[in-house]
C-alpha cells in the first residue's frame, strides 16, 4: 500500500469512528432504521395475507386440472418501496448531518491546522472523509437490505431468488450514490460557512429543495392529478382519450419532465423502484432492458456524485487552517 | 419585561440571514403554490378544450365543466404541504435560533443578573419567535391575494375569511414546531444536536405518524391530492384510532375544509380536527416552562 493510500485509510477509519460515536447521527439512524422496519412490517404482513390467497387459488385451480392458471401478480421486492423512500428522506439528511459533522468537527475542536501539518493533501483528505463516509453509508443501506429481505421471507413468507438479489445489489449500489452526493453537499456548505451551523441550514435548504420540492412541482402539473380522481376520468375520458389530448401537451409534459430531471431524488427514486419492482411496467423485462431503461437516472447519480465530490475535493484543498477555531 | 425580551429578540431574528433567508422562501414557496395554481387552471381549460373537440368528433356530447368540479380556493391546495414541509422546518430554526444564541455566547448568565424570571425570559422568546412567524404568514397572506386575483378575476368575502382561517390555523400548526425548535435548544448542549434532533421530531410527525395511522407512504405527503388512507389491513383499522394524534394529518384534513378543497364537513368536526394541534402546543410550552427552570445557565453551550 502506498504512502497516500495509507493515509486516505487512515482518515477513512478516523472518519468512520468519529460518526459511530456522534449521538446526532444514532438519532437519526434510529429513526430511519425504526421507520424502515415498520413499512416493511406492514407491507410484508399485508403480503403474507395476499400470498395465501394466490396459493389457495393455484392448489384450487390444479385440483380442478385447469392447465392456464393466472401467474401471481404480487412483486415480494416492491414491499421495499416505503425502505426507499425512506432512505431518499430521511437518509440524505443522515448523509448531510455526516457531512456537516466532518467539516464542523475538524474546525470547532481546532484538529483542522494539526490535520494540515501534516503530510496530507487536500485531494487525501477528501477521499479518505469520503471513503469514511461511504463506509458508513454501506453500513446502514446493507443493514437495511438484509432486516427487508429478512423480514420479506419471514414475515411475507417469500424469500427473494439470486436474480431479486442482483437488483436490490443494483439499487443499493445507487442508494449509494445517492447518499455519498448529500454527503459532499453537507460537507462542502459546511466548510464555505463562516458558521458551520449556517451550512448545515443551507445544505437542508437545498435538500428540501432537491428532494421535496421539485418532484411534488413534477407530480402536482401532472395533467390528470389536476382534480380529485382525476381530470381525465372527470372529463369522462378513457385511456384513449387521454394519449389524445395528451398529444396537445408535449410542450408542457417536457416542462414537467425537466423539473423532475433537475432533482437527484427523482432519479434515485426511478432507478430504485424499476430494479424493486414497485412500477409494474418494468416488471415483465429482464436487468438489461432495465438497465438500458433508465441508462440516464444512472448517468445523473454518477454525474451528480462526481461532481459534489469533486467540489468537496476544491473545497478542502481551498480551506485554510483555522487558528481559532470555528464559532457557530 | 416580556415585551422587552420579545423585542430584543425580534431584533435579533431580523438580522439573522438564516431567518430572513427562510421568510424569502416561504413568500417564493407562495409565490410558486399560486404559479402552479395558475398552471392549474390554465392546463384544466386547454384540456378542457381538448375534450370538447374530442366528444364532438365522436358525437358525444360534452364533458361537464371541471370548473364546477374545483374549489375557488383550490388554487391554494399546494400550500396545505407547502405549510407542514418548509413552514415547519423554518418554524424549528427560528424557535432554534431564539434560544441558543444566548446559551452559546454565554448572554443567559448576563441576562439573568437583571429583573428578569424564567418564566418572563422564555414567553418573551416564544412570543418573538410566533410573532415573525405570523409576519411571515401576512406576507404569504398577501401574495395569496394577489395570485387568486390574478387567476380568478375576484375574491369573496366569504373566500377572504377562509383564507384567513387557513393562515390563523397555519399560525397555531407552526407555532408546535417553534416550541419544539426551542424544547430543544434547552434539553441539548450542542448546537447541531439541538437541531438535528428538532428535524428528528419534524421527520416523526410529518412522515412516520402518518404511515403508522394511515398507511400513508413518505412521498404521498408531498401530494395535495392523497388518496384516502386504506383501512383493508386489520393493522390500519386499528391504527386510525390514532389518527388525532397525527397533527399533521388533522391540519390537513382542517386546511381542506376551511378552504373548501375538501368534501364538506360539520364545523364542529374541523374544530375537532385543530383541537390535537393546540393541546400539542400547549403541552409543549407547559414543558418549555419548566425546562428552562432547570436549565443551567451557568454553562455555555458548544458552538458545534
Amino acid at each position: 500500500m502506498s504512502e497516500s493510500t495509507n493515509r486516505i485509510m487512515q482518515v477513512a477509519r478516523h472518519e468512520y469512528r468519529a460518526a459511530v460515536r456522534s449521538r446526532a447521527l444514532i438519532i437519526l439512524l434510529a429513526i430511519l432504521v425504526v421507520a424502515t422496519g415498520f413499512s416493511v412490517f406492514i407491507g410484508a404482513t399485508d403480503y403474507a395475507a395476499q400470498l395465501a390467497e394466490y396459493d389457495a387459488y393455484r392448489a384450487a385451480a390444479q385440483a380442478q386440472g385447469l392447465t392456464r392458471i393466472a401467474p401471481s401478480p404480487l412483486a415480494v421486492l416492491s414491499l421495499l418501496r416505503g425502505a426507499f423512500e425512506y432512505l431518499e428522506i430521511i437518509g440524505a439528511i443522515i448523509a448531510i448531518t455526516l457531512g456537516y459533522l466532518s467539516v464542523s468537527r475538524e474546525r470547532v475542536s481546532r484538529t483542522l491546522p494539526l490535520l494540515r501539518s501534516r503530510p496530507l493533501t487536500g485531494t487525501e483528505l477528501a477521499a479518505g472523509t469520503f471513503l469514511g463516509a461511504l463506509a458508513i453509508f454501506t453500513t446502514l443501506i446493507a443493514a437495511t437490505a438484509v432486516v427487508g429481505i429478512v423480514a420479506l421471507g419471514t414475515i411475507g413468507n417469500d424469500w427473494i431468488n439470486p436474480a431479486q438479489v442482483l437488483r436490490l445489489t443494483l439499487a443499493c449500489v445507487a442508494a449509494l450514490l445517492y447518499l455519498s452526493a448529500f454527503y459532499c453537499l453537507g460537507a462542502i456548505a459546511t466548510a464555505k460557512a463562516k458558521m458551520p451551523a449556517n451550512g448545515l441550514v443551507i445544505a437542508l435548504g437545498i435538500w428540501l429543495l432537491v428532494v421535496l420540492v421539485l418532484p411534488q412541482i413534477g407530480d402536482t402539473l401532472d395533467a390528470d392529478n389536476q382534480l380529485p380522481g382525476g381530470l381525465f376520468q372527470a372529463l369522462g375520458l378513457n385511456h384513449d382519450g387521454e394519449i389524445a389530448v395528451l398529444t396537445h401537451f408535449t410542450g408542457y409534459e417536457q416542462v414537467r419532465t425537466g423539473i423532475e430531471e433537475a432533482s437527484l431524488a427523482k432519479h434515485f427514486e426511478r432507478f430504485a423502484f424499476a430494479m424493486s419492482d414497485v412500477k409494474e411496467r418494468y416488471r415483465p423485462y429482464g436487468l438489461p432492458w432495465l438497465l438500458n431503461e433508465t441508462r440516464h437516472d444512472i448517468g445523473w447519480l454518477f454525474a451528480y456524485a462526481a461532481v459534489l465530490f469533486l467540489g468537496l475535493r476544491r473545497t478542502l484543498t481551498r480551506q485554510q487552517p483555522i487558528p481559532t477555531g470555528g464559532n457557530s | 419585561m416580556i415585551g422587552t425580551i420579545a423585542s430584543q429578540q425580534s431584533l435579533l431574528l431580523r438580522r439573522q440571514h438564516v431567518a430572513l433567508v427562510g421568510l424569502i422562501t416561504m413568500l417564493a414557496v407562495t409565490a410558486i403554490a399560486g404559479v402552479l395554481g395558475w398552471s392549474s387552471h390554465h392546463t384544466i381549460v386547454r384540456v378542457f378544450d381538448q375534450a370538447v373537440r374530442l366528444q364532438a368528433a365522436a358525437g358525444q356530447p360534452a364533458p361537464p365543466n371541471p370548473f364546477l368540479l374545483k374549489p375557488n380556493l383550490s388554487l391554494l391546495s399546494n400550500m396545505v404541504v407547502y405549510i407542514p414541509l418548509i413552514g415547519a422546518l423554518l418554524a424549528l430554526v427560528v424557535g432554534h435560533l431564539s434560544m441558543v444564541d444566548d446559551q452559546s455566547k454565554g448572554m443567559g448568565r448576563l441576562l439573568f443578573t437583571r429583573q428578569v424570571t424564567r418564566t418572563q425570559y422564555a414567553l418573551g422568546k416564544v412570543l418573538a419567535a410566533t410573532r415573525f412567524l405570523a409576519l411571515t404568514l401576512v406576507g404569504c397572506g398577501v401574495v395569496s391575494i394577489v395570485a387568486l386575483l390574478a387567476v380568478n378575476r375576484t375574491l369573496s368575502p366569504s373566500d377572504l375569511g377562509r383564507l384567513t382561517g387557513f393562515y390563523v390555523l397555519s399560525w397555531s400548526y407552526l407555532a408546535v414546531f417553534v416550541l419544539v425548535g426551542i424544547l430543544t435548544a434547552l434539553l441539548t448542549r450542542r448546537r447541531s444536536l439541538a437541531l438535528l434532533s428538532a428535524i428528528g421530531v419534524w421527520l416523526v410527525i410529518t412522515f412516520v405518524v402518518p404511515q403508522f395511522t394511515s398507511g400513508l407512504r413518505p412521498t404521498q405527503s408531498l401530494n395535495p391530492l392523497t388518496e384516502p388512507a386504506g383501512t383493508s389491513q386489520a393493522f390500519f383499522r386499528v391504527t386510525q384510532h390514532a389518527q388525532p394524534l397525527s397533527i399533521v394529518e388533522q391540519y390537513k384534513t382542517a386546511a381542506g375544509n376551511i378552504l373548501g378543497t375538501s368534501p364538506t364537513s360539520p364545523t364542529t368536526e374541523t374544530v375537532l380536527t385543530i383541537v390535537p394541534t393546540l393541546i400539542a402546543g400547549f403541552g409543549l410550552l407547559v414543558l418549555v416552562l419548566w425546562r428552562i427552570q432547570r436549565h443551567d445557565y451557568a454553562r455555555s453551550a458548544s458552538d458545534e
